[in-house]
């Protein structure tokens, strides 16, 4: 067999995504849109309290109100959900104690949303109230009570990492520093709200969920466990998705109480949640304070790095544990450091939980990281880019954690962006307010264990083809707007030298598609890629077989481009590929073939405890130059040019790639500029799209996307991640412009005006103590 | 959960009589223009009226007419509209920019003149939803005893945030209000109260109908403070008119200011700037002029520091502009 190169990897500006008509065009059915019209709908009795004992919770009378079909508590489900098996510390509903303020207590299936509306009115809960902590401070303080009596506290996890020689490194150094950040929670604000449709059936006991998420598999498995069901009689459809980003990413408590209610109501139920439901659900990116210390030589060299990292992660464990050794972990991977050291807190506060949000865990660490690293190169006389390039890694390495580098694009990046950005004609050259920024950033290609470990591949892919020549890949994976079903369908047309709409993806049901471990981490493209093109040629060695049958010819002989089947580069004797089909069908019937991944153990990461935490076959690499304005009267940042390149190992589909990239940029551009969740006592001060401020179209810059493409030996035509590399590059490459622009080094995200007022105001008042004390 | 009941009734009146009449007849109704105010309140639970009158079908309401007087713009007017008439950019730029500046286009495709001057004012313990509220006690705005801006006083801060009022003020509009006892005529700065609970002075059934400039202009600017370039309510709004001499000097100036307070500000004591040439000195001075009357409260995430700075910042930037030749004509 040769390989050749088809028709669409030539083409390389891409191809919209196969399912984009669909959304475009509306016709696109997201949870929301499915049939309901028998559903009963679905609400939520959330909790006024921050933090209290449940003395009394009494729904007879929602239960008794007509058209009401069934009411649950946390009477109906004893039984713990969370992601991490090690840390399941949740109930779906509340049972004997809330710790967050709107977390679930009951649940109502009613005719109508107004009889709903009644009964949750109806419902009365006494509480005895307990002292709540909004801060990690003060959970951590002496003496405060323990939200779980297991965690000492208030700590869900410490983390304790020390690679290398820290002591001797920061001794070579000829400038040590040590910068603390501090930044604001976020949230993922993706448009699409949270809902749920469940479809129980009393008589045979199955129940079909159809849910927003984006890890239908652990759906599956929590259900099963919370509602004490057999997993086969559980069949999980995941429709349209309207943006993930890790708010889908773990199972969350609406989705078990939808079904807990179709099961009590033996029927359909919808449950459609409001934007300030879905700020109260929650799982984003947590509050962190940052210390990070880096100690530096003349010429730029990093001799070592301590960093010290505490998140509030709100009232449960959630992803939390995975959070907080991300942030560790990916000090590691992007530059060479001869010694780390790394002190982990994951605190409990009386907060919605936090969970993954795009860019998990590495985010923050990476603005700490790339801001210090400025500030000391400022110090030194350095140049931003020369720093970096004074740091970079050797591919292939392993890091000192254990983490897999064989591909390394991010000096092509360094230069891209450069150039494009006219950086060295113009720092420094800029008129007042005006000034430029970079940073660096990088994110795994998949989590190389898995979450729950089963031994079996990391994906699976099925093909079938039948008598109709149609291809169809069925895969678990979620394309929750990414693209993912998209990249299958190339993966396996680019594999078989067929066109692209001969490839039919189904993706998502149970009931039909392999089982897949969900959209998390950006393992999608690496894993279930490679998995598409196993499973593609496996069916192309098949259909070789058939072919040289027929054409009388050796198999190693036979071609296939283009949908024919010739012998040898511009044979005569040529087949077209539905005869080829017609042909491996003899005998056989209809074939389906099974392609899969799996990740080799030595890129499961280090032996440490939690070395598992941050291992991948490849990293995504980017740099970006980000240009801004500095408004003196309002001190409102805006953000005139952005530049990026991604080393995104290769561009399956360059058409989604940037997309994909501007999609990262933009979305750290909001965390960076304006995004944050505020609390007041507990209640969510940023409830609605007002108030949670995701930047506007006004603020969008034109961003400059360039691809870098590093071919990784190992990724599906050496593809890496594309999706969240370039996030955590923006918020540093925005703080640094601020410095270069205004001269002031902001210490808080996000930078929004009231903080950089403050910073001016601080100046000028610095400034005039200076010249009092200067003038005797 | 956060779900209100919507269960009210719609009347559609032809005229204005029948408006008047309407709201008379029915206890609890409320004025309905574009709704991008009201409707959102209504779904947080904040106003249950049981009868909406909706003013969409009343001809004469949404007309913009140039007559002896100066300009006449009708309270139904869309914001969309104001900011893209010729006559009110080539005039009264301040108001053109104040329209422009409101939330998105979306929205002021649906909003209007009546509708923006008489927003309900804001506070970020007050627009929440019910479960919110409930779950916070209410406060003194609605339906609760205190206020959690100000937790000793017995005030409510919430702030008016509506932008086209303060432009309104400097170019020295007027209101025409009708109600059962007639038609009355008043300067817009008389329309507002300062109290966030009443903040307008409009008696029960009193309908706004229209705006009136006066012909001669002096040249204006309008801008706002706000973290997003779109959306947002202005966490300070400014609009300042500014008459030169020929030897370009203070023939007049006025300031108002919105976002800061219960109701939009006309600055006071800007007559003491007659005479004087625009320089630092008079900047400095009126900035001090309005850090010292704008009360910004806790109202709302930004600082009500930052917005006592922005307001000052932004009147000293906009009076800068209007001093220098050729920036700012009418």
């Amino acid at each position: 067999m040769t390989v050749t190169k088809s028709a669409i990897r030539a083409n390389r500006a891409g191809v919209p995504l196969i399912d984009g008509m669909e959304k475009v065009t509306g016709r696109a059915r997201y949870t929301a849109d499915l049939d309901h019209a028998d559903a009963l709908v679905g609400r939520i009795f959330r909790s006024p309290v921050s933090h209290g004992d449940i003395v009394r919770l009494d729904v007879s009378k929602a239960r008794a109100l007509d058209g009401v079909l069934a009411v649950v508590t946390g009477d109906d489900c004893p039984y713990t959900y969370g992601v991490l098996p090690v840390a399941m510390n949740e109930y779906p509903l509340a049972r004997g104690r809330v710790r967050y303020r709107g977390e679930p207590i009951a649940a109502v299936a009613a005719v109508d949303a107004e009889t709903a509306q009644r009964a949750i009115e109806l419902m009365v809960c006494e509480f005895r109230e307990r002292p709540a902590y909004y801060t990690a401070a003060d959970a951590r303080a002496e003496g405060a009570e323990l939200l779980h009596d297991n965690k000492p506290g208030n700590v869900e996890r410490a983390v304790h990492h020390v690679f290398g020689d820290v002591d001797a490194g920061f001794a070579q150094a000829d400038l040590v520093r040590e910068h603390q950040f501090s930044c604001a929670e976020v949230n993922h604000a993706q448009i699409e709200l949270h809902a749920a449709l469940a479809d129980y059936d009393p008589q045979s006991h199955r129940l079909t969920m159809q849910s927003v998420s984006q890890v239908g598999y652990y759906l599956q498995l929590m259900l099963a466990r919370c509602l004490d069901m057999e997993l086969s009689r559980i069949r999980m459809i995941k429709p349209f998705v309207g943006g993930g980003f890790g708010a889908r990413v773990e199972v969350l408590n609406f989705e078990i109480i939808t079904a807990l209610l179709a099961r009590a109501a033996s029927g359909k139920v919808m449950m459609q949640l409001t934007r300030e439901e879905n700020f109260l659900t929650h799982r984003a990116r947590p509050q962190t304070d940052i210390k990070i210390k880096l100690g530096m030589q003349r010429s730029g060299r990093i001799t070592a790095c301590e960093c010290e990292v505490v998140q509030r992660g709100g009232a449960y464990a959630g992803y939390g544990i995975v959070t907080i050794l991300y942030a560790g972990a990916l000090l590691q991977g992007i530059y060479d450091i001869p010694a780390i050291k790394y002190d982990g807190y994951r605190v409990y506060a009386n907060l919605p939980p936090c969970g993954a949000m795009r860019g998990h865990g590495g985010v923050i660490t990476r603005h700490a990281f790339e801001c210090a690293l400025d500030r000391i190169a400022r110090e030194l006389g350095l140049d931003p880019f020369a720093v970096r390039r004074a740091n970079l890694l050797q591919a292939p390495t392993l890091t000192m954690n254990g983490l897999t580098v064989n591909s390394y694009g991010l000096a092509e990046c360094l230069e891209r962006v450069e150039q494009a950005s006219g950086w060295s004609e113009r720092i420094g050259k800029l008129p007042p307010g005006k000034g430029l920024g970079m940073a660096c950033s990088h994110y795994v290609s998949g989590a190389a264990k898995p979450v729950h470990w089963t031994g079996e591949p990391h994906a699976v892919v099925n093909l079938k083809v039948d008598f109709d020549g149609g291809l169809t890949a069925l895969t678990g994976a979620a394309d929750i707007g990414q693209g993912s079903s998209t990249m299958v369908a190339i993966a396996v047309a680019e594999t078989l030298g067929v066109s692209l709409d001969r490839v039919r993806v189904i993706a998502g049901d149970s009931a039909v598609t392999p089982k897949d471990n969900g959209a998390y981490s950006s393992r999608i493209t690496f894993m279930v890629g490679n998995a598409a093109i196993d499973a593609a040629r496996r069916l192309r060695a098949i259909l070789i077989e058939a072919a040289a049958r027929k054409l009388e010819a050796a198999p190693d002989d036979i071609e296939c481009v283009g949908e024919v089947f010739r012998v040898g580069r511009g044979g005569q004797a040529a087949l077209p590929f539905i005869e080829v089909v017609k042909a491996a069908l003899v005998d056989e019937g209809p074939i389906t073939v099974k392609g899969t991944f799996t990740c080799p153990p030595e890129a499961q990461g280090g032996k440490h405890k939690g070395g598992a935490v941050g291992s991948t076959m490849g990293f995504s690499y980017a740099a970006q130059v980000v240009e801004v304005s500095v408004d003196d009267a309002t001190a409102t940042i805006s953000v005139d040019k952005v530049w990026t390149a991604l080393d995104c190992g290769y561009a399956i589909n360059p058409l989604a790639v940037q997309g994909q990239i501007e999609g990262s940029v933009w979305m750290g551009m909001g965390q960076a500029m304006s995004e944050e969740t505020r609390y007041l006592d507990g209640l969510p001060a940023h409830a609605g799209l007002l108030e949670y401020r995701v930047p506007s179209i006004v603020e969008s810059p034109p961003i400059e996307v360039h691809i870098v493409e590093s071919i990784d030996p190992n990724g599906p035509f050496g593809a890496k991640e594309a999706s969240e590399g370039a996030l955590a590059g923006f918020p540093p490459a925005l703080t640094n412009a601020v410095a270069n622009a205004i001269g002031i080094e902001l210490d808080e995200l996000p930078l929004t005006p009231d903080r950089v007022m403050a910073a001016l105001v601080a100046r000028q008042r610095r400034a005039r103590l200076a010249a009092a004390r200067g003038t005797p | 959960m956060t779900g209100a009941r919507l269960d009210f009734q719609v009347i559609r009146p032809l005229d204005v009589a029948s408006a008047i009449k309407a709201a008379a007849e029915h206890a609890g109704s409320r004025y309905l223009a574009g709704g991008t105010d009201l409707l959102v309140n209504v779904r947080h639970g904040l106003d249950r009226p049981a009868c909406l009158i909706d003013l969409g079908g009343i001809d004469g309401l949404s007309r913009i007419e140039v007559t002896d007087e100066g300009l006449c713009i009708g309270a139904g007017v869309t914001l969309a509209e104001l900011a893209r008439t010729p006559a009110v950019a080539a005039r009264y730029r301040a108001l053109a920019e104040a329209a422009a500046a409101v939330a998105g286009p979306g929205h002021r495709a649906m909003a209007t003149v009546g509708g923006n001057l008489c927003l309900d004012t804001r506070c970020i313990y007050y627009n929440q939803s019910e479960w919110w509220r409930a779950a916070n006690g209410y406060c003194l705005k609605h339906r609760g005893e205190v206020c959690h801006v100000a937790p000793q006083g017995q005030r409510c801060h919430a702030a008016y945030c509506g932008d086209i009022a303060p432009a309104l003020m400097v170019l020295g509009a007027t209101v025409e209000i009708a109600g059962t006892h007639g038609q009355r005529r008043i300067p817009s700065v008389d329309l507002y109260a300062d109290d966030g609970r009443a903040h307008l002075t409009l008696a029960p059934g009193e309908l706004l109908l229209s705006v009136h400039l006066p012909p001669a202009s002096v040249p204006s600017r309008y801008a706002k403070a706000r973290i997003r370039g779109a959306i947002d309510f202005p966490l300070a709004g400014a609009a300042v008119a500014l008459d030169l001499s020929t030897d370009r000097r203070v023939n007049g100036l006025k300031v108002a200011l919105t976002g800061t307070n219960p109701r939009p500000i006309l600055l006071e004591r800007t007559e003491m700037f007659r005479g004087c040439a625009v320089d630092e000195a008079l900047l400095k001075q009126l900035a001090n002029l309005v850090q010292k009357q704008v009360e910004p409260m806790r109202t709302t995430t930004a600082s009500a520091h930052y917005r006592r700075l922005a307001a000052a910042g932004l009147v000293r930037r906009l009076v800068n502009e209007l001093s220098t030749p050729t920036a700012g004509a009418p």
